[in-house]
């Protein structure tokens, strides 16, 4: 008999799964992540209060006074808008990575409105011009990458990366062209600010927030019941399709990233109209990049990614407080938590797309493959992977979730797929550095969940 | 004028690390955004062990000071790259967006890594100290030789190691069998698989030791060129430089031996708002976007000729899956 060497582990293509089980993974992912962070951060602070207490401080950052409520919907309504802004091109697989600098652009077109004609002209006038010109100024920074794109197949990731810092060093040097002597700061205009809709911090944040809603239900409907963004879905499909049904993707190409970069600029106004009132090189608080992965994380859907931008921002401004009330003097601590839920969010796709199957007889080998390859005519191998398929389906919502399977349920059921999911995760665990530690915290609460499936196979 | 040159090419080496780390990824058919992410995070990690030998210690060692730095450096780059490369490898996730996500945690890691563990009281001198005397030790005597030795010999240990790495790359890649499989692998990894060439395991030997370089870039921005001065927006401006190194692998044509031309031609570029005397205060930024407005041109450039040659691996970008025929 040959002796065929098998692969240890052998991975095929799932069916579609069901919706709630997809979000099931997705919600575990994250909850370990959180839960890493929090073991790492209440064990290392200098000033810990714990591991309760940092989830205390985490929602009383965000929801804690009214104030960071409505600081927090700003921030929400600005993300939104920003990540909305890319998914119209990336529906069409154009890698706009320029929101930043159409963001920066935006503010910039905004404060020289307010810098030049601020105080000189009636105030509602120059709100109009400063829509007007964020607008165009954010649009302009998008369609020339666009351009070169649509007639020259120019890399246009690069393209806009490049043009990030273009605009960046733009706002340096207006910004030290105004103030020479300053310290390359600029102290906020009071002239033609956007006036604010109510009292305190509400009426302050209410703008951003109406317009994000605005513009939320705007692009869902545009991407979803119109002409113009079924061509960019197909477009985003096939090239080839898209021509041969007619569409001109050029033209597609060069509308859709005005559109897109006509949003960023959008945001611009908020930011320097209503918000600050002055514009800095950091203004855009790196939206354009946590845009691009709330447009993944939220599926490209408008509405999925309003919940995104919610908890990203929850996050961030949540982490803020961490750090205060933990002691450590530096605020990039959130970029860390956020960057891990990044991981463990684009790592658990993979379990709902593809399904993982270990092969434990590798060494001895086999005349049997239990896994063939080809559709194998043999009745047992067939056989025994369906039974398979089907054990591991019904469980599959644990898989990915859980860590650091209990001895003991090898014992009890000592079948494959037991096995299966906890090499599995142990193949997932290289990811993060606290594995040890989560497996440790993770073992009191699989125990209930293995009650619980033990119920449901009953 | 000659110190001009040698800055460049002191500057310019930060730009070869990032590109020969990201040709090689590039080769195995990864595109890596996070290039800036995991160079930061070799300016932390080089930090760090540069700190561990140095730091409270009465009389330290350069040499050993040289080595941790590097290894460490290449240990915390090398560290996300194989988060990168499970990812995108065994995961099969989207690879911009995995790589965005490196470049925010690994900026946003190193700028809190250097805040809290590495620049504690005491260490700053120490680093600086450190990186005065061991990373910009030049070769005794060069001082008299004139212009070529202002040029090419006063440069620290991390300039030559660039340059020998770059090369090495280029051996690799063009005259033996792994480099040769290695390009199999980027243009077309089914062909590659049906030869019998192990495609995971060139995927991730070559993002990781990429990233591993890449980091090294890092630490020559901290240890080399910075002489060991720790700023607070040092992650911002590695960051620009990362994404300028990406961009330069168009540049040079997925080529290491054009990208120590190509990297010193950015150096220069790179350098200029700060080497040019009798210009104002706010033409500065002007002169800060000039890389960045070549790197367009350039792009633009290469796109419209379009040569065969100038062509990125064919399957860059793709995940494989080998059941996907």
């Amino acid at each position: 008999m040959e002796r065929i060497k098998e692969p240890f582990i052998h991975i095929t293509k799932r069916e579609p799964m069901p919706l709630w089980k997809s979000l099931c993974i997705r919600f575990g992912a994250v909850l370990i992540a959180l839960i890493i962070c929090a073991i790492f951060i209440s064990a290392s602070a200098p000033n810990s209060k714990g591991f309760f207490g940092y989830f205390g401080s985490l929602f009383s950052g965000a929801f804690g006074t009214e104030r960071r409520f409505w600081l927090l919907l700003q921030q929400t309504g600005l993300l939104l808008c920003v990540a909305l802004a890319l998914v119209v091109a990336f529906r069409m697989k154009f890698w706009n990575l320029g929101g930043n600098g159409q963001v920066l652009m935006g503010c910039l077109a905004c404060a020289m409105c307010m810098y030049y004609l601020g105080g000189k002209t009636a105030d509602p006038l120059v709100w109009l011009l400063m829509l007007i010109a964020s607008i165009a100024a954010g649009a302009i920074w998008a369609v020339i990458p666009a351009i070169f794109k649509a007639f020259f197949n120019t890399n246009e990731s690069l393209f806009t990366l490049m043009m990030n810092y273009v605009a960046l060093y733009l706002v340096a040097f207006f910004v030290s062209h105004w103030y020479p002597e300053g310290t390359g700061a600029m102290p906020p205009l009071t002239d033609a600010n956007l006036p604010s809709l109510g009292s305190g911090q509400a009426g302050r944040s209410l703008l951003t927030v109406i317009v994000a809603i605005v513009v939320t239900a705007l692009i869902y409907c545009y991407l979803r019941f119109t002409k113009h963004g079924y061509e960019i879905s197909l477009i985003g499909d096939s090239k080839n399709t898209a021509r041969y049904a007619g569409i001109s993707v050029k033209k597609v190409i060069i509308r859709t990233l005005i559109l897109s970069g006509a949003l960023c600029g959008l945001v611009g106004f908020l930011l320097v109209g209503s918000i600050n009132h002055m514009v800095s090189t950091s203004m855009d608080g790196n939206m354009g990049f946590t845009g691009i992965m709330v447009a993944w994380m939220g599926k490209f859907n408008p509405l999925i990614m309003a919940g995104i931008s919610f908890f990203i921002n929850f996050l961030s401004r949540g982490m803020a407080q961490v750090c205060t009330d933990f002691g450590f003097t530096s605020e990039a601590l959130s970029d860390i938590v956020v960057g891990l839920i990044y991981f463990f969010f684009i790592g658990c796709e993979f379990f709902i797309v593809y399904k993982v199957h270990f092969n434990f007889k590798k060494h001895h080998g086999r005349e049997e493959p239990a896994f063939s390859m080809s559709a194998s005519s043999e009745d047992g191998t067939s056989e025994r992977t369906g039974v398979e398929r089907e054990e591991t389906e019904k469980s599959a919502p644990a898989e990915g979730m859980e860590a650091g399977k209990s001895e003991s349920t090898k014992t009890q059921q000592p079948k494959e797929t037991e096995q299966i999911q906890q090499s599995e995760l142990e193949a997932d665990a290289p990811e993060n550095e606290g594995a040890a530690v989560k497996a440790g915290e993770d073992k009191k609460t699989s125990r209930k969940k293995n009650a619980r499936k033990a119920m449901e196979e009953n | 004028m000659d110190v001009f040159f040698a800055n460049a090419i002191s500057f310019g080496v930060i730009f070869l690390f990032g590109c020969v780390g990201e040709i090689l990824t590039e080769k195995s058919g990864h595109l890596n955004l996070g290039i800036p992410g995991i160079m930061c995070m070799g300016a932390a990690g080089g930090c760090l062990g540069v700190k561990l030998c140095t730091a409270g210690v009465a009389n330290p060692s350069g040499v050993l000071a040289v080595i941790m730095g590097i290894l460490f450096a290449m240990i915390f780059a090398g560290a996300l790259g194989a988060v990168y490369a499970f990812l995108t490898v065994s995961l099969r996730s989207n690879q911009n967006v995995t790589g965005l996500a490196c470049t925010i945690f690994g900026v946003g890691f190193t700028s809190f890594f250097l805040n809290n563990v590495v620049l504690t009281e005491g260490v700053s001198t120490a680093l600086s100290n450190a990186g005065l005397k061991f990373f910009n030790a030049h070769i005794p005597g060069t001082e008299n030789l004139g212009w070529f030795g202002t040029i090419f010999l006063s440069h620290g240990i991390l300039v030559y190691l660039a340059i020998i790495i770059a090369v090495v790359a280029t051996v690799v890649l063009r005259y033996t069998k792994v480099g040769l499989n290695l390009r199999a692998v980027g243009e077309n990894p089914a062909t590659a698989d049906a030869v019998g060439i192990n495609v995971t395991g060139y995927k991730y030997s070559f993002i990781i030791s990429g990233a591993a370089i890449a980091g090294l870039g890092g630490l020559c921005y901290v240890m080399g060129y910075m002489n060991g001065i720790v700023g607070s927006t040092v992650d911002q401006t590695i960051q620009g430089i990362g994404w300028l190194s990406i961009a330069l692998v168009i540049f040079t044509l997925w080529k290491p031996a054009l990208a120590i031309l190509g990297s010193i031609v950015f150096g220069m570029l790179y350098i200029l708002a700060s080497r040019i005397t009798g210009i104002s205060f706010e033409q500065i930024p002007l002169l800060n976007m000039i890389p960045y407005i070549v790197t367009i041109l350039v792009l633009i450039v290469t796109s419209i000729v379009g040569h065969r040659e100038t062509q990125p691996p064919a399957s860059l970008g793709l995940s494989y899956f080998r059941e996907d025929r």
